[in-house]
């Protein structure tokens, strides 16, 4: 790094991984982006929480493609559990017990089919962001039982959008040096979210939900 | 583009929904009222508003397993309390006969009714438990929260809905804002939505002309314009919605009652007892914009601070300054004025002296006539009573020609000539005069007969002679 701003220094000084201090710094970007995303975009992914941890969990993978392919994984065998479990007629908690072991094994033997065709990348994956994505799946259930698998798998295409631009957002080594230099500039983060919570135009997927009517309008 | 930008104002968005509407006039107290469906069912009915009459509730396991099913009529619906988007309803439409073989053969089969769904399949008192204890368990509640659950009465369907709705009930949807309706829409089920209402599973919304309860315009499920329902030739628009004005009023009360500012209010029409209110909802869908291809933002900022005092003139502002769009249409085109069976008319007769009363317009009459009594008020009492002074049947002075049977009335003031009336009470010969007509802000000068209506219940129709400008609309 050339230019190391004296608060980054002191952190790093009273032990806390450079790392670690940069991370927490992206966060309040990351987040902001996700509020961007839902505000005037109009893409809502599951909430603010799940889009976050996946970013995170995808800046922790060897490979950015692992990532996604335990993400694409997760969803498949809940969506297939779904079906599954249907005729069983069973209560919410044991149902999402019973799709969360069963999405553990299947995590399992992804592992290990990827060492077996000597993809020794996606077996190094750490236990971390393999955890994170199967505890996602409980947000999918819920969207399932709600609002149907249709809607359920939109939302999880979403997630996975905005995690993939938080991830490039955040290894961006420009915008990194910028923190480490000028970490003050998270601060901006603020306004933003301000103007975000207070603007009250259509968003862009609602242009498109209503273009009939707009057409319509004089 | 830019126009593009600025109509975009007109409309409202889940930001502009949620920021400028539900936050500020929704407060949390009159909100959690509208989620809990028990809790405003009480509220409502208090509030002498009609709502679906609650059969049973069952708060916890305890409750369910002590549940005498035997109690349950043969049709009802099963609801989640705290539900939401029409998750986690179950309706029966009739029970199962029980053959007298299995009575005698098991003693179970004669506590444990089974009912039918509407699509044939059954439900037993152990699918019913297991879906009882979903819905206390709050799979289907907002938030997973625990719920409670409970039966109500089943509407029956309109007929006139029968052929637009696909098993399940349509119900009317009116955004509420500060006392005046906004918006509606007619929500119909489909196959695809499973005999809900709700767009988001798939209904039909059609847009509704606040002034005329008239359909216009349709939207299947989130965004698609149709014209018909899917896979028949049934039109959706034009579809004239009874009891409109009380559905209106209704929907201002429930507003009233609820305590919010904004709010979309749902209300069913059943066979017997007419408009049932449904439930009241805090965070009403936009989509109903696409169902009138209209704007709420618009319409909503227009009426911001007004001071309305009652239910009753709220309904009035929404209905003149949303309303009116069909019937303009359809004057526009035809160049015509649209007119009830039943009009308002101003009379003018001799020395300006009008009358202003209500006139039946009668398309099986010729002539428009008015009866002798009015005539005297318009200043023709001496030809009422001259004409009254001759007696000559029709019988009498049929054979005459032309010229001799004016020689017989000529003398009379103000007459205009006589014509030959064939009514089902026999042929007349009666006076006409000439008068001018303003209907509609129409003014139409014009000969009339006079007869005497003493004995019916209007005492002016007009006939088609006068109707050329009109075109009649029997519903209005």
């Amino acid at each position: 790094m050339d230019n190391i701003s004296p608060i980054i220094s002191f952190f790093v000084r009273q032990g806390v991984p450079l790392e670690t201090v940069i991370l927490l710094l992206i966060l309040p970007i990351i987040v902001t982006l996700i509020a961007f995303f839902r505000q005037v975009v109009g893409i809502k992914a599951f909430g603010i929480y799940t889009p976050a941890i996946v970013t995170f969990a995808f800046l922790a993978v060897p490979q950015l493609r692992y990532g996604v392919i335990v993400f694409i994984s997760v969803i498949l065998v809940g969506m297939l559990m779904r079906v599954a479990l249907k005729g069983l007629r069973i209560l919410y908690l044991p149902r999402v017990a019973i799709t969360l072991s069963v999405i553990a094994f299947s995590i399992l033997m992804l592992l290990a089919l990827g060492g077996y065709m000597q993809r020794t990348g996606l077996a190094s994956v750490t236990i971390f962001p393999i955890l994170i994505m199967i505890t996602i799946v409980e947000k999918f259930v819920v969207v399932q039982i709600e609002k149907g698998n249709k809607a359920a798998v939109i939302l999880a295409i979403e997630t996975l959008v905005i995690s993939l631009a938080g991830y490039y957002l955040a290894s961006w080594p420009l915008l990194i040096r910028g923190i480490v230099a000028f970490p003050w500039m998270i601060l901006i983060t603020i306004p933003i979210n301000i103007f975000l919570g207070k603007w009250d135009g259509l968003r862009l997927t609602e242009y498109v939900r209503f273009k009939d009517v707009l057409k319509n309008l004089k | 583009m830019f126009e593009q930008f600025k109509n975009a104002r007109k409309l409202l968005g889940l930001n502009a929904r949620n920021l400028n509407y539900i936050r500020p006039y929704n407060k949390k107290k009159s909100k959690r009222l509208a989620d809990d469906k028990l809790l405003s069912k009480r509220a409502l009915r208090k509030g002498g508003i009609p709502v679906p009459k609650l059969l049973a509730k069952i708060k916890s396991a305890e409750e369910l397993e002590n549940f005498d099913w035997a109690s349950l009529p043969a049709t009802f619906a099963l609801k989640p309390n705290r539900g939401f988007g029409g998750g986690g309803i179950l309706v029966v439409y009739g029970r199962k006969k029980v053959s007298k073989k299995i009575l005698q053969a098991d003693e179970q089969a004669i506590s444990e009714p089974v009912w039918i769904k509407s699509d044939g399949s059954k439900v037993t008192v152990s699918d019913l438990k297991s879906h009882i204890l979903n819905i206390l368990d709050g799979a289907f509640s907002l938030s997973n929260m625990p719920d409670i659950a409970f039966f109500e009465e089943r509407l029956t369907l309109l007929k006139l809905f029968k052929p637009y709705a696909y098993k399940g009930i349509p119900d009317i949807r009116v955004i509420v804002f500060n006392r005046i309706p906004v918006m509606a829409m007619l929500r119909l089920p489909t196959k695809e939505s499973g005999g809900k209402a709700n767009l988001q599973q798939g209904g039909i919304g059609v847009g509704i002309d606040l002034s005329s309860g008239v359909t216009t315009t349709a939207v299947l499920g989130k965004g698609k314009i149709v014209d018909y329902v899917p896979g028949t030739r049934m039109l959706l628009s034009g579809i004239r919605i009874p009891y409109w004005k009380e559905i209106l009023l209704l929907a201002v009360k429930a507003q009233e009652i609820s305590g919010m500012g904004f709010l979309g209010a749902d209300v069913a029409i059943d066979r017997e007892r007419g408009p049932v209110f449904l439930e009241i909802n805090a965070r009403p869908g936009l989509g109903i914009q696409v169902a009138n291809l209209a704007g709420l933002r618009e319409r909503l900022e227009r009426i911001k601070g007004l001071k309305i005092k009652t239910a009753a003139r709220g309904v009035r502002v929404g209905r003149d300054l949303f309303g009116g769009e069909v019937e303009e249409e359809v004057e526009e085109i035809s160049g015509r004025k649209v007119i009830g069976t039943i009009e308002k008319v101003k009379l003018i007769g001799r020395n300006e002296k009008t009358v202003e009363i209500e006139a039946k317009v009668d398309t099986g009459a010729g002539f428009t006539s008015i009866d002798t009594d009015l005539a005297e008020q318009l200043g023709f009492e001496d030809t009422v009573t001259e004409f009254q002074k001759i007696e000559a049947t029709y019988q009498d002075i049929k054979h005459l020609s032309k010229k001799e049977r004016w020689d017989i009335y000529k003398h009379i003031p103000h007459l205009e000539s006589t014509v030959v009336i064939n009514s089902a009470s026999g042929s007349t010969y009666r006076p006409t005069i000439k008068i001018t007509v303003v209907m509609d802000g129409v003014v139409i000068p014009t000969k009339v007969t006079l007869i005497n209506r003493a004995h019916l219940k209007y005492p002016i129709i007009v006939g088609k002679r006068n109707l050329k400008k009109f075109l009649i609309d029997v519903n209005k």
